[in-house]
């Protein structure tokens, strides 16, 4: 108990360092959401204009363009990056020195930098130089040439495979952790019980995995939503706008148009889509541990 | 019910021998018990016959029929695990009925069953909660009861009571037998409980480093071990064993000497039972003496140990014994006491 004021003191250098570089931020640009603020014509906020920030965003075509980019993003890469993790996993699941190894150099894609991924991809869906653009070329004639960044659905798609591609390992270590976490014993009782293995899978595993594969999803949806290194380096948003993200067109946005109250509606716009799946998975985790300390 | 044949069976890790080649058959509503220390190889016997682990070499025989590339699903078997391998996702009802949903019941028949044998179990109550509401003792029944819910040939229990508390483990214990008793399907049950293996058994496997050492009745295992082995994990407190040496019909050892029916040898050691062995004052004509070393008293009776030298002798006495420790007694066995001799180097009986 003496050692509390102590204990206080050691936390305030951490206070701190995260109010100036975080709670400050976070307050300023709530207040500057309720302003106007051009930066081209001045260096303070402006009037008040209520919640007319708010109102236009949902209004205004390109705000409504990126959220709906933004959800084509989120559903797809989750889906994608939930499904091969979970297949990976159950592959890497056994023991061996194959299944090491593997387990290693799988993490390599996530040790790269995402704009560095974003360049990286750039380069080899060149349709004139890129390995895998030639390459598939070669394999299907009729891809040759296809120029794979200039077209909206294409450069989404591949916008796309690089995140799956980024996330995908990282996500099958969490699915790893949670397989490790379903007794074998309840595997083995369904298999003698008479379950087939498709049905150990769906009927068995994966409910005992529910909690491991919702903190996945949530924390995958969370990453997802905030896409944006990968849109500036490799698709810088186009072709047109079809690849401009949320979290990007609000880059744009603050600091092409230099409109910072309507950047900062936006961002609190986007930080209360987080806040409402972070509630619902902490009210679902809350319940789950309810059943399972009744 | 059906007779379970294993005929050359062996078990191998890559170049690790588990289970070298052995031959066991389980008769007819037998209740079979393996029993052995940890990592004898028991569980790995269980769990081929199971299903669970491949058979490297040699037949397996369920009902005369040759299973070894038969799933688990399809040996007609249901098993009892050690840490019950109930599903926790799902309530006590729809853990004893899905094995019965996986072979096709419908839900009024389903239900039928389930009630019926939870009932079986004392499990009525509960049928509605899950696995994570219910104490040790209850996912047991739970368990149980879902190897009951239809008739296979054959069950299989390994180690199910080693996780509940002593009391319990009695209760279930009984429980298991009179289950037993009125379903008469053939078990094969798995423990290192010697206890367990002793009360529930019709026969007891008892297994070391992957064999079969001695396969007989409770009693047999008790009464004739086999060899060193099985002499000194049978029993609670264990067998005394001397070693020591035969000559001109006496077993000698320090601080005993005892007439025994054997012709002469060196390098022999005798087993004696504590509850075989009487006290009776120092002076007298005891077989063995040494000084008191330690009183246990376990309730019902009173455990002697005597030690002379690098002899420690056991006696089981009336719970009233009392002496200073230190004292000088002396052990003679009871008229009609078993003396077992064993040859050392091999363990033996001689």
């Amino acid at each position: 108990m003496r050692d509390r004021p102590l204990s206080y003191l050691l936390l305030v250098p951490a206070f701190l360092i995260v109010l100036a570089t975080t709670l400050y931020p976070l307050a300023y640009s709530f207040v500057i959401a309720f302003r106007e603020w051009d930066l081209t014509k001045q260096n303070r906020p402006g009037t008040f204009v209520g919640l007319d920030n708010f109102t236009y965003a949902f209004t205004e075509p390109g705000f409504l363009n990126s959220l709906w980019v933004t959800t084509i993003f989120v559903v797809t890469s989750v889906v994608l990056t939930l499904f091969i993790a979970m297949s990976l996993a159950l592959l890497l699941r056994r023991t061996g020195r194959m299944h090491t190894f593997t387990r290693i150099i799988l993490i390599l894609p996530f040790a790269m930098s995402p704009a560095l991924i974003g360049v990286s991809y750039r380069f080899m869906f060149n349709p004139e130089f890129g390995v895998i653009a030639k390459g598939l070329g070669a394999i299907f004639p009729a891809l040759q040439g296809v120029p794979w960044l200039a077209s909206p659905d294409l450069s989404m798609a591949i916008l796309v495979l690089t995140d799956v591609w980024h996330w995908s390992p990282y996500m099958t270590f969490m699915c790893l952790g949670g397989l490790a976490s379903v007794p074998r014993e309840t595997e083995e009782a369904a298999r003698i019980d008479g379950a087939s293995g498709f049905r150990i899978f769906f009927g068995i595993v994966l409910p005992q995995m529910k909690g491991v594969l919702m903190v996945v999803a949530v924390l995958k949806t969370i990453f997802a939503l905030k896409m944006f290194d990968q849109v500036v380096t490799l698709t810088g948003g186009g072709p047109g706008n079809s690849t401009e993200t949320l979290a990007y067109f609000i880059f744009n946005v603050g600091f092409k148009w230099y409109d910072m109250g309507y950047a900062s509606a936006l961002a609190w716009i986007l930080t209360g889509i987080m806040m409402l799946i972070s509630i619902w998975y902490v009210r679902m985790l809350l319940s789950e541990r309810k059943v399972a300390t009744a | 019910m059906a007779e379970v044949k294993l005929v050359d069976v062996e078990k191998r890790y890559g170049s690790f021998l588990a289970v070298p080649k052995q031959s066991l058959t389980i008769e007819e509503g037998e209740f079979l018990v393996l029993l052995g220390p940890s990592g004898c190889g028991k569980t790995t016997t269980m769990r081929m016959i199971a299903g669970l682990e491949e058979i490297t070499a040699g037949d397996l025989m369920i009902g005369g029929e040759r299973v070894n590339d038969k799933p688990p699903k399809d040996r007609d078997i249901a098993m009892v695990f050690q840490n019950y391998g109930l599903y926790p996702h799902m309530t006590v009802a729809e853990n004893i009925g899905y094995p019965l949903k996986l072979r096709g019941f419908n839900r009024q028949a389903r239900e039928a069953r389930v009630a019926e044998t939870a009932e079986k179990v004392e499990l009525g109550k509960l049928l509605k909660r899950r696995p994570s509401e219910l104490s040790g003792g209850q996912r047991q029944r739970v368990a149980l009861a879902r190897a009951i819910v239809r008739t296979p040939k054959l069950f299989l229990m390994d180690e199910p009571l080693s996780n509940l508390d002593a009391k319990l483990r009695v209760t279930m214990r009984a429980e298991l037998k009179h289950l037993h008793h009125e379903l008469g399907v053939t078990t094969v049950y798995v423990t290192h409980d010697q206890m367990e293996a002793m009360t529930l058994a019709s026969r007891v496997a008892v297994m070391r480093k992957g064999r079969i050492v001695q396969l007989d009745t409770p009693k047999m295992i008790y009464s004739e071990p086999a060899n060193l082995f099985v002499a000194s994990f049978i029993g609670s407190p264990p067998m005394n064993l001397i070693d020591g040496v035969i000559s001109q019909g006496t077993f000698t050892a320090p601080g005993v000497n005892l007439p025994v029916s054997a012709a002469d040898r060196g390098n022999v050691v005798l087993g004696i039972r504590p509850e075989e062995l009487d006290l009776v004052p120092a002076d007298g004509e005891g077989l063995f003496s040494g000084l008191l070393y330690a009183l246990e008293l376990t309730g019902e009776s009173t455990l002697v140990t005597l030690r002379e030298g690098t002899t420690v002798v056991c006696a089981r006495g009336g719970a009233d014994f009392d002496a200073p420790i230190g004292t000088r007694c002396a052990l003679v066995p009871k008229a009609g006491a078993r003396l077992h001799l064993f040859d050392k180097d091999s363990g033996e009986r001689v």
